[in-house]
C-alpha cells in the first residue's frame, strides 16, 4: 500500500507541479471530490493527490476508500488554490485523481524521494 | 487500483431511510442497467437492530430483544460506504437476485434468507 504522508519541501512542490503539468496534458484525470471517489471506487484510480487544506474528515474518507482500493495516497504540500493552479484551472481543487498518468512517470512519492 | 465493491461485503448506507445501517453486499452491478444506469449493488441491511439485552431479563423478554429485522435494497454505490470487513456465509444466489421487487412473497422469502445469515 503506498499511502504516502511524507513532508516535502518547496522544492519538491515544483518537481509535483512539472509532473501534474505532463498527467494534464498527456494523461487522464479527475478534479474535485466526488469524482475521485468515482474513480477509486471503479478502481480506475492509479493516484490520488490530496491538498494540505482539505477538511479532515473528506482526507480521511478519501484514505480509507483508496486502502480498500490499494490506490497510492500522495498528501502534496500546496493548498486547494495551488493545486487548481498547477491543473492549470481557475478554480480550487483539494482532490485529484490521477487515471491515466501520460508521459509522467506515475509513482510521483517514489520520484521525489529520490530527488 | 482494485476494485472494492465486492460480495459479501459489509458496507455502511448512507442514504435514505436506511442511513447509518450496516449492510452486506449480496449482488453488485458494475457497470449499470438499463433502469439503474449507474454502478449499484443489491444490499441487504438490518432494519431493526437487536436491543439491549441484560442477565436480569426473563428468557421471552430477550428473545423479544432480540430480533432483527432486515431489508433488502438496491443502492447506488456512492450512497453506500465500503467498509474492509465481509462476511463469510453462504448466499442463496437463486433467489436473491433482482426480480424480487416486483413480487411481494419473493421479497418476504428474500428477507427471511437474509436473516439467517445474522446467525
Amino acid at each position: 500500500m503506498k499511502t504516502v504522508a511524507t513532508k516535502k519541501t518547496k522544492k519538491s512542490l515544483e518537481s509535483i507541479d512539472s509532473r501534474l503539468q505532463l498527467v494534464t496534458k498527456s494523461g487522464k484525470y479527475m478534479l474535485g471530490y466526488k469524482q475521485t471517489l468515482k474513480m477509486i471506487r471503479q478502481g480506475k484510480a492509479k493516484l490520488v493527490i490530496l491538498t494540505n487544506n482539505c477538511p479532515a474528515l473528506r482526507k480521511s474518507e478519501v484514505e480509507y476508500y483508496a486502502m480498500l482500493a490499494k490506490t497510492g495516497v500522495h498528501h502534496c504540500n500546496g493548498n486547494n488554490t495551488e493545486l487548481g493552479a498547477a491543473c492549470r484551472k481557475y478554480y480550487r481543487v483539494c482532490t485529484l485523481a490521477v487515471i491515466k498518468p501520460g508521459d509522467s512517470d506515475r509513482s510521483v512519492p517514489k520520484q521525489t524521494g529520490e530527488k | 487500483m482494485g476494485k472494492f465493491m465486492e460480495l459479501r461485503k459489509v458496507v455502511l448506507v448512507l442514504a435514505g431511510r436506511h442511513s447509518g445501517s450496516k449492510a452486506i453486499i449480496v449482488k453488485n452491478i458494475e457497470y449499470g442497467t438499463s433502469d439503474h444506469p449507474y454502478s449499484h449493488a443489491l444490499v441487504n441491511g438490518i432494519d431493526c437492530y437487536p436491543s439491549k439485552v441484560i442477565a436480569a431479563m426473563g428468557k421471552k423478554k430477550i428473545a423479544k430483544r432480540s430480533k432483527i429485522k432486515s431489508f433488502v435494497k438496491v443502492y447506488n454505490y456512492s450512497h453506500l460506504m465500503s467498509t474492509r470487513y465481509s462476511v463469510d456465509s453462504p448466499l442463496d444466489k437463486t433467489v436473491v437476485n433482482k426480480d424480487l421487487f416486483r413480487d411481494p412473497a419473493l421479497k418476504h422469502k428474500v428477507r427471511h434468507e437474509a436473516k439467517k445469515l445474522r446467525f
